[in-house]
Order: structure tokens, then sequence, then C-alpha cells
């Protein structure tokens, strides 16, 4: 508010120390006049503003966000506006699916010669904001409904002796030496097997929806010594990526694909492919129909991501206020992710505090938001978030919504092609720019 | 001779909690697979029957997720502390299952041991609780096992058994739950039956002999080899209460918070020099385990486990201290 009791926007620019930086020092210098509602926050670089940065300003009080860096090709350190730009294009995706008025975020190429363009950005947004009034609805439960849950899939039995085979396979493996310890599913959980004789704890039936490939990140399982790993065609995805992210060599693991025909779980309602392909050996035959019909039919993400993008921002914000009011932090949505292998987590740094740690609407919105943007581009669908999370919260939807964005704007699946660079960490000259003035 | 209130008598009781500003919590489906104690907005939102527990515990209405202890602000180059204004509002936990009011005794102990803790007890005078004695209990229940029972008392100021169909016989145990329940019973002469409890699967005194002598057996190794350090059994717990203590804040003011932690957590003991004396999973396994079956009836003479269940049932690779406790009673570490 100003002196007349007007509202006065309150606008974070973040830019980068050699172009934009120096375009608003030049505006200065020349004495072009624009509001002082903009407090700039100065960066080396845009590849250098994390996405959290963007999240703080709003949760401090921000009511627009902008950032600014050098124009394609002007990088001071050659391609971090590059990357940068992929990031937002996921990134503004995530805001979306979340209910984030996008119209208080911008992004600009401003260089150092561009004083006037500074003046004419920061006029205009400070104009529109001002239109638009305080940013009141951030992590607002405002009462509207709630997320909609999506079908799963009917369960059906497992192809017959696939078990029996599984267990012969493995006691061969163990006998033999080639693997000291097989990583399986069990009755009522994951199981590891290191005798011979153990093999009959090993099941496969369809109660086994979760992705035991969580495990190669476990320092205790890694101590046994090479594995035998038993995977479905999705939990075959995440090793895909973490060999693409130098996380597993294969020639440490011996991975069984079990030919499936589907765990009744929601996944399993938009799964194109039944049986593994990059597996050291398959075990078990299935019919050789993809059970969501053809590959790569949309809608990937589902009929419940298709209806929590057709509310409005504010409707989708309630919907996500409401679950996370539920969450408690126990991070089993960290702990059962195989692709989560940090080993200390951004959570968990604590000087100085990044992620707010504690339980509340801000901190939940803060940890849900960087737990599903460090998976963008990187996640690959096996729902076991959403399955652990005792809260029932149905973090898929948030997971689903960054796949899509992938799939739309680069044409990119997660652990589908062995050949492909990840996502994150690579860039193209090519891609789109059309919401960067 | 019996007294019963009706489940119209229960939800005309909610309501008018709720007229008075008070606050009632209960077990309610939040969503198709979930039920949890919630706060409740009405009565239509109470689930009575039909369910074997809400996924998380009662422990959070007195012993909060976060919870602000006090506040500051810097003044120049002082600190200004101030008091935070104490919950005042009376609360009624309706339809809590015994096993988690079993755990408000147990943490009495805890939150009045070396300190009083004033937020707890303040909030434990305000609350009553209403509990409604089990007539169902799947695989992951073990109450009978840890000398509780679908009908135990412990905890309750009234109990409702189940007699029809939304008709239940009322038992008043304390004079606060005489005081809410006056003037809302029917005499009867139906006598509810006792509920079926789950069978014994485990004798707690031989899980405390095996675990005060086998710190270093080769059966935690293997145990806690699944285990994937979430701390959702913990956090489901009615009974865990350790918590961290962080300041929350700006360069201004702010608060000291306390929020829930566990020790399923890697950076739980992690010390500022790095070593952390449980360096594994097992070990931390190993802790969880003994804290409540060993190291805490030495000091306060009972278990810390209620047997709810929760921590088997929220386990996302199906560990919880049930599958633990029973190797254990079947001497399968042997």
């Amino acid at each position: 508010m100003n002196e007349a009791g007007q509202f006065e926007p309150k606008i974070v620019a973040y830019v980068c120390n050699w172009c934009t930086y120096l375009g608003a020092d030049l505006a200065g210098t020349t004495r072009l006049e624009y509001p002082p509602n903009v407090r700039i926050i100065r960066l080396p670089c845009t590849g250098r503003i994390d996405f959290n940065l963007i999240v703080k300003a709003f949760e401090i009080g921000a009511d627009a966000v902008l950032v600014s860096g050098c124009h394609p090709g002007d990088c001071h350190y050659t391609a971090g506006n590059y990357h940068a730009r992929r990031r937002w294009i996921l990134f503004r995706e995530l805001l979306e699916a979340l209910g984030f008025e996008m119209e208080r975020i911008h992004f600009t190429w401003i260089s150092a010669a561009e004083g006037r363009k500074w003046q004419q950005v920061v006029t205009e947004i400070t104009e529109q904001t001002r239109k638009l009034g305080p940013y009141k609805n951030l992590y607002a439960d405002t009462g509207n409904g709630s997320l909609p849950i999506p079908e799963a899939a009917p369960a059906v039995d497992q192809p017959a002796g696939s078990e029996g085979s599984l267990r012969q396979r493995c006691h061969q493996l163990l006998a033999d030496g080639t693997v000291k310890v097989v990583i399986g599913y069990g009755t009522g959980g994951p199981v590891c097997v290191t005798k011979p004789a153990d093999v009959g704890r090993l099941v496969w039936n369809n109660q086994c929806s979760s992705n035991l490939t969580t495990y190669l990140k476990r320092q205790e399982v890694r101590k046994l010594g090479r594995a035998a790993i038993v995977v479905k065609v999705c939990d075959e995805r995440a090793l895909v990526v973490l060999e693409k992210e130098s996380q597993l060599d294969r020639k440490d693991l011996h991975v069984m694909g079990m030919a499936c025909n589907g765990m009744g779980q929601p996944k399993c309602a938009t799964c194109d492919v039944r049986v593994p392909r990059f597996a050291d050996e398959v075990i078990g035959e299935v019919a050789s129909v993809p059970l969501a019909g053809p590959p790569n039919a949309a809608p990937r993400g589902g009929a419940a991501l298709e209806v929590l993008l057709a509310k409005s921002p504010a409707e989708r914000m309630a919907c996500w206020a409401r679950e996370f009011e539920r969450c408690v932090k126990c991070y089993a949505c960290r702990q059962v992710c195989p692709l989560c292998y940090c080993e200390r987590c951004i959570v968990e740094k604590n000087r100085p505090t990044v992620i707010d740690p504690s339980p509340t609407v801000k901190g939940n919105f803060a940890w849900h938001i960087t737990r599903a943007f460090h998976l963008a581009g990187r996640c690959i669908g096996c729902d076991e978030c959403t399955r652990a999370c005792p809260a029932g919260i149905d973090l898929r939807l948030l997971n689903l919504s960054l796949a899509k964005a992938a799939e739309e704007h680069f044409g990119y699946r997660a652990g589908i092609n062995r050949d492909v660079e990840p996502l994150i960490g690579a860039y193209s000259l090519q891609d789109k720019e059309n919401f960067i003035r | 001779m019996s007294f019963t209130i009706t489940q119209d008598g229960l939800s005309k009781l909610v309501n008018e909690w709720l007229a008075r500003g008070k606050r009632v919590a209960g077990p309610s489906r939040v969503k198709r697979d979930c039920i949890l104690y919630v706060p409740l907005q009405g009565p239509d939102q109470l689930l009575l029957e039909d369910f074997i527990r809400p996924a998380n515990s009662l422990k959070e209405f007195l012993f909060p997720k976060h919870e602000r202890l006090f506040g500051y602000r810097i003044n120049g180059n002082g600190v200004e502390l101030f008091e935070l204004e104490p919950p005042k509002t009376e609360q009624l936990l309706i339809a809590a299952r015994p096993c988690d009011a079993a755990a408000l005794p147990i943490l009495d102990q805890v939150f009045n041991w070396d300190c009083a803790d004033e937020f707890y007890n303040r909030r434990r005078q305000l609350t009553t609780v209403v509990t409604l004695a089990c007539s169902a209990h799947d695989d992951a229940c073990f109450c009978t096992s840890v000398g509780l029972s679908p009908c135990a008392e412990r905890g309750s100021d009234v109990m409702l058994v189940k007699l029809d169909r939304g008709k239940y016989e009322v038992r008043c145990h304390t004079e606060k739950g005489r005081s809410l329940m006056e003037g809302r019973l029917e005499p009867s002469d139906q006598v509810a039956s006792e509920p079926l409890g789950p069978e014994k699967r485990f004798d707690p005194a031989e899980v405390r002999e095996f675990v005060k002598h086998n710190f270093a057996s080769a059966f935690w190794q293997s145990e806690g080899l699944t285990c994937l350090g979430c701390g959702a059994c913990a956090y489901t717990c009615p009974t865990c209460h350790c918590f961290d203590i962080i300041d929350e804040g700006n360069a201004n003011e702010g608060a000291r918070v306390r929020n829930w932690d566990s020790c399923q957590f890697s950076m739980f003991t992690q010390h500022a020099s790095g070593h952390n004396p449980r360096e594994n999973q097992p070990a931390r396994q190993r802790q969880r385990i003994s804290h409540k079956f060993d190291i805490y009836p030495e000091k306060f003479g009972e278990i810390l486990c209620t047997g709810c269940g929760n921590c088997t049932r929220n386990c996302p690779v199906g560990i919880g201290a049930l599958s633990v406790l029973t190797e254990i009673g079947h001497g399968e570490h042997l």
C-alpha cells in the first residue's frame, strides 16, 4: 500500500549479472524513469536461478516475479540461458498444474544495451500486476472441490508358470555365483534372497506393484554384492534413467524382466508395453496386445490429469492446498522413489535452510514442488510415491503434468530410449520461447 | 441393565459441540481409499463402521505435527522473546480406536517426565475421548499381544460398544465422560457382547529379553535390509513422540517450533562432526524396536506400543513392527 492507501505491487526480479543487470544499470545511468516497485536480485546467470527462488519470492510476499537474462547466444557461460529456458518450459507446466497465477510470472531476455527494454518491461509488469491486485490465492484453499481420482485398471492374474520359472532361474544364478543376491517380491513385501535354498520366498502375482529398483540406491543392499533384480516393464524404465545418469553400471546387475499382465493400478491403465525390453532375460509370456491400446496413444496423463487441468487456477490450488494439508513429511514419497538418490536431500540442508522443513501449508508446497520438479524429465511414472503416501496424496498428478510437458514440448519420455540424452542437462537451440519476451 | 446411544444421538452431540465453537475430530473418509482422523465440519463426515482403523493416529490432536513454542523479535542488537497464546479450544475426539486412546496415558508420561510440557498438558485437559470398541480386525492388528483388547478402556473417557447397526452401548469411565453423556443416554436391557480380538502373536517380555541381549545380532541386518528409511511408521504410530526443534522466521521475527521427527531418518542421529552412530537402516530399525520394547519399559514401566498395526499397514514395503516382533517370537532369529 502506498501513502494514499492504494495497492503498490511488489515485484521481485531475478537477473543475470552480465546482461540484464547491466541493462537495468544502463536504464539508471541514462536517467530512464521506471516504477520503483521492482526489487532486483542479481545472480551470476539465469542458469543459476533455481526454480525454488521463484516460489520463495511469492512465499515472502511478491505479487509478481520477473526472471531475465542474456539473449540466446549471448550467455557469458556459453549456454546457461539455454539450460534455464528448457527448465522454465517444464517448470511453468508444473506451476500451471498446481494452480499458480501464471500472469504473475514473467520471463525476458534483456541485454546490457537494452536499458529502454528494461524500462518498458518493468513499467508494463508493474501496471499489469497493479490491475491484478495482491496475490491472495497463493496456497489458498478457497474451498472448491477435490482432486480427481484416477481409475485403476482391473487386476489380472499373472501368466501361469512364471513364478516357478523365476524361482528356478534365481536358484541357478545364486548357485553358480552369477549373483550374490536376488532382489525380488515376497509375500507382503520385497525380499532380498541370498541363498539358493531360499528362492521359495520369491513370488510373482498381481500384488507385485512396487518398484524394486529403488533398492539399487540402498548402501545396505549394495554391500551384498552383484544383484539380480526383478522388474516389470514400468520399473525397467528407472534402470534406463539411472544408467543415463551414471548411477549404475549394467555390468554389475542382472535384470530379470517379468512379462506382466498389469497390477490393477492406475498406471496400468496407461501402460502401452507389457514385456521388458532391456532385461538380461525375460520370464513368462503375455499376449502381445498392449494394455492401453497402441503405443503413444494420448493422453498419456490419463483422464484425471485432464480433469485437473480443466479446472480454474484457483480451484487447482485449492485442491492441492487441501491435499498437502494432510502431508506429515514422512518422506515416504522420496524414499520409495528409485530416482530420488541424493545422499543428502535438499530438504535436509539446514545451513542455511533451503526448503522449509515444517509440515505447514507453505513448507508442504515447497517440498512437493521441489520433489516433483527434481523429477522433471526423469520420473518414469511407477507411481510409487502415491502408493507409499500414508495420507493418500495423489502425487502422481504432479509427475504426470511434467511427463506430459516433456512429451508435448520435447517428444521425450523418460526411460524409454537408452540412446537419448537426459532431458534436463541437454538443450536445443530450437527450444520454444514463445513465453519469453 | 445398560445405557445406550444411537447414531442420531452421536450426531446431535457432534452438532452441539461444533455449534459452541469447539473442535470435534474423528474418523472420516478423506478420499476413496483413505480414512483418517480429521477435524470434522459436521456429523455426516463421521465414519463409524465398516473399516478397520484410520491410517493416522490420534496423537496429532494433542501433539501436532507442527507447533509454535514461543516467538522472537530482533530489536537492534537484542532479541525479545514472547509467549504464544496457549491452546484453549475444547476438543472431542470421537469414535477413537481403543489402541489410539490407550496411547494417551503413555504419552502423558513422556510429556511430564523431565519437564511438564505446557502445550501438551493444556491440550490434554481440554480433550475428551470417546472410543468405539473395534468390531473387526485385520492381519496387521495385534492389540491382544501387547496386553490390550478391542474394548480396552485405557485412555477413554467414554467407550461405545456396538449393539446393532447405529446403536451403541455406552460405558462411561471417567467423570469427564459422565458429564459429556449426561442426559443423552437411554436405559436398555441389551448388553453388548465382548468383541473378538486378534489372536495373540508374540509375547512382549520375550521381545524385551531378545533385544536386551542381541544388540549385535545378524537378525537386525536381515530384518532392516528392505527398510527404505521413511517415517511412515513413526508418523502414523499413536505412541511415537520424537520431535525436532527449529527456528522459523525471517531477519526480524519468527518462532521456535517443533516438528515431528523419526528415528528412521539418517539425519536423526547425525552429529555435527559428520559421524553417525546409527549408520545404517538395520541399526535404525533395531532402535525403533528396542525403544518400544526395552528402553521405554526400563524408564516408564510399560511398553511403547498399543498394537494398532499402523506401522505395518502404512509401510510401503510391508515391514512394520509386527513382522519383526513375530519373527522374534517364533525364534526365527535363532
